[in-house]
């Protein structure tokens, strides 16, 4: 299940309005898969037709496997991606094996980007990142509809410039 | 793309080389940097041009030299590589004739570097004010710089061998704009190195003087020093010496078997690397002195290169103290910090070190130097208990028992401490480390699980401090101690933040307010 139970633990604090991202990530994300696979996929096939033995068929078979099992892993990690706003600090929380959560407040915010890659825009995402002067800060958000995109940044940088402190 | 504002009488005598090639700076920051003038620590383009009226001054004329002979002696290190596996070939090149046309390439090349070092020298042209430095420099790709002088971070004063023999210096503005952000003024003469510093850290610190009258260097209180044999004495207790003594039994091993002493050559690489790593080492802590002045901390030290840090209150981000094994019968300890602008580049081994090697009560000092008042009644006993202690003595939390099938050693040792002013983290057993992070510093945290973790009911956090030695975090907390932690950091931090003093460190202390 990639909703967390409530309680538990520390990617749950309380009171947070969790936003999910637009489900749009994960078709964009497949798409990504498909692309990548896709091609091993098409010569491995073919290369298994033309020699004609049946071993062969294994690399193929492995490919599809692959594909199919970040098919299923895809929408799962898509739906585990939530972002809030709390009135000094925005949270990321990521992952369902590996799980993650970035408190970053408004203040330490040095700069915001959105960026959209050509696939992004076809399917109408963006990604907002946010960075501190850390370099650990690991704070972006993938699959944000545009307009909600260029909301936040501006929410953001509103925010950060009403509470901005030094390093 | 036009050429740079005039930026002052300095430059009407300077001829432009070829104005085709000439590229100003983009007018726009580049991508990754800060967003906005208002909060960029260095601009560079149009944002960067410099108010009217400034008094703009050149380098010590004597810069190209010094910067030019460094081109020449990488073309004799590189030529010296490239013959020294074949000496045959070199003698052969180098025979008859052929040694005038080696000289030949040398001289024109030494020509060449010092001509363009000229020119650079030329083009290069600094400038102050109350709010920032501007420098202004570059032949074809011309840039302008400013740096916001409330951003400082620190201020170096560094000498390279042959500067330091011709009484030349650098002086290094640190800004954290990220990497190569850093303002270097080089070369001036040693006293106007310094002047310019006691200048700079005045200006920085927000003092207000009379118009024309100089700033005097603030006064300096030394703290601590490493004597030489103690430098010799913790490089002997190092991995690198171990490895040299196994590397020296392996040879005589080896030459006791086979009766060829020629085995000895093979390590000799090794050797020579080792040496080295001795070399630098020794080179960079030697005269290590530590002193604290009201513009905060000042570090000396160097055999060859000499560096004077100076590093203004607050601005350290992260610190750490940390023992090896070999090191613990000497109980001595290496304390290293975060600053922001510091690391990152090849000096950061020399930079991000407040105390190479002392003993417990030294690494206390320089504790204290980063952090007077730790927020506790007992810093003393606290600091003992994080440095040496187990369990939860001292206050710290520790991670539970069923978190040792993830760190079966140290276990008992992994923990934290809140105090008022810092995050207090304790780790390792057979290399002890202890990690302290102020409140106000903390830029993001963060809590990460993996499937072990969740199994076992704990979670790692993280402490994002700017890059540098120190990574803060607590691995495998237990998941309510973790959640309670992150909330409490989160709002410990907002708290110091609202409370930090001023970035501009002396404003308090001479502006008390509208009484006086």
């Amino acid at each position: 299940m990639s909703t967390p139970r409530p309680g538990d633990g520390p990617f749950e604090p309380d009171g947070v309005d969790w936003q999910p991202v637009s489900p749009r990530l994960a078709t964009a994300r497949l798409a990504t898969t498909a692309i990548v696979l896709g091609v091993p996929l098409l010569a491995a096939a073919v290369t298994a037709v033309l020699t004609g033995a049946t071993w062969v068929w294994a690399f193929p078979a492995a490919i599809a496997v692959l594909g199919l099992w970040i098919a299923v892993l895809v929408p799962r990690q898509v739906r585990a991606i939530g972002y809030a706003e709390r009135a000094d600090d925005l949270l990321i929380r990521k992952g369902i094996v590996f799980r993650s959560m970035v408190v970053v407040p408004y203040g330490r915010m040095q700069y915001v980007d959105v960026q959209a890659g050509p696939l992004g825009r076809a399917f109408g995402i963006a990604q907002v990142q946010l960075h501190t002067a850390s370099p650990g800060t690991d704070a972006a958000i993938d699959g944000l509809p545009p307009q909600e995109a260029a909301r936040l940044r501006d929410q953001l940088a509103s925010r950060g410039e009403a509470r901005l402190a030094g390093l | 793309m036009t050429t740079p504002a005039d930026p002052g009488p300095a430059r009407a005598d300077v001829p432009d080389p070829a104005p085709t090639t000439i590229t100003a700076p983009a007018t726009a920051p580049p991508t990754g940097a800060p967003a906005g003038p208002d909060e960029a620590t260095v601009v560079t383009g149009a944002a960067a041009t410099a108010p009217a009226g400034l008094e703009w001054n050149r380098m010590h004329p004597v810069t190209p030299a010094v910067k030019g002979w460094k081109v020449v002696v990488v073309l004799v290190v590189i030529a010296a590589q490239q013959f020294s596996d074949d000496v045959v070939q070199a003698r052969d090149l180098l025979a008859g004739r052929g040694w005038l046309v080696a000289l030949a390439v040398l001289a024109g090349a030494a020509l060449l570097a010092f001509g363009y070092a000229a020119l650079a020298w030329r083009m290069t042209r600094y400038a102050l004010d109350d709010e920032a430095v501007y420098l202004h420099s570059g032949v074809l790709f011309r840039q302008q710089r400013k740096a916001r002088l409330d951003r400082l971070q620190a201020v170096d004063v560094v000498q390279p061998i042959l500067a330091r023999l011709l009484g030349l210096a650098e002086l290094k503005l640190e800004v954290a704009g990220g990497p190569g952000s850093a303002v270097s003024l080089a070369f001036l003469k040693e006293d106007q190195a310094d002047t310019l510093r006691a200048e700079l850290l005045a200006r920085a610190a927000g003092l207000r003087r009379q118009e024309g009258q100089p700033a005097e260097s603030a006064p300096e209180q030394p703290v601590l020093e490493v004597p030489a044999s103690r430098v010799v004495g913790a490089m002997i207790r190092s991995g690198a010496a171990v490895g040299l003594v196994l590397g020296l039994v392996a040879v005589a091993v080896i030459i006791a078997v086979t009766g060829e002493p020629t085995a000895a050559l093979a390590l000799a690489p090794g050797f020579l690397g080792v040496a080295g790593v001795f070399w630098s080492q020794f080179s960079r802590d030697f005269n290590f002195h530590a002193a604290i002045s009201p513009d905060g901390i000042r570090l000396r030290h160097g055999l060859l290169e000499s560096r004077s840090q100076t590093v203004p209150p607050g601005r350290v981000q992260a610190l750490k103290v940390q023992q090896g094994l070999l090191w613990r019968r000497s109980g001595w300890w290496r304390v290293e910090v975060n600053v922001a602008g510091y690391g990152g580049a090849q000096d950061s081994a020399a930079e991000n070190v407040l105390l190479p090697v002392g003993d417990r009560d030294e690494a206390l000092t320089a504790v204290w130097l980063v952090l007077p008042d730790l927020g506790t009644d007992d810093p003393r006993g606290v600091l003992t208990a994080a440095l040496e202690g187990t369990g939860d003595e001292g206050g710290f939390t520790t991670i539970p028992r069923r978190a040792r099938w993830l760190d079966p050693w140290a276990w008992r040792r992994t923990g934290y401490r809140v105090t008022e002013r810092a995050l207090l983290i304790r780790s390792g057993r057979l290399v002890r480390r202890l990690v302290v992070v102020p409140h106000e510093r903390t830029q993001s945290l963060g809590v990460e699980q993996g499937p072990l973790q969740r199994r076992l009911g704990v979670a790692s956090l993280a402490v994002h401090s700017t890059p540098g030695p120190v990574s803060p975090r607590v691995p495998h907390l237990a998941v309510d101690v973790a959640a309670r932690l992150l909330d409490e950091q989160t709002r410990r931090a907002r708290t110091a933040r609202a409370g930090a003093g001023p970035e501009q460190w002396m404003r308090s202390a001479v502006e008390p307010g509208p009484a006086s």
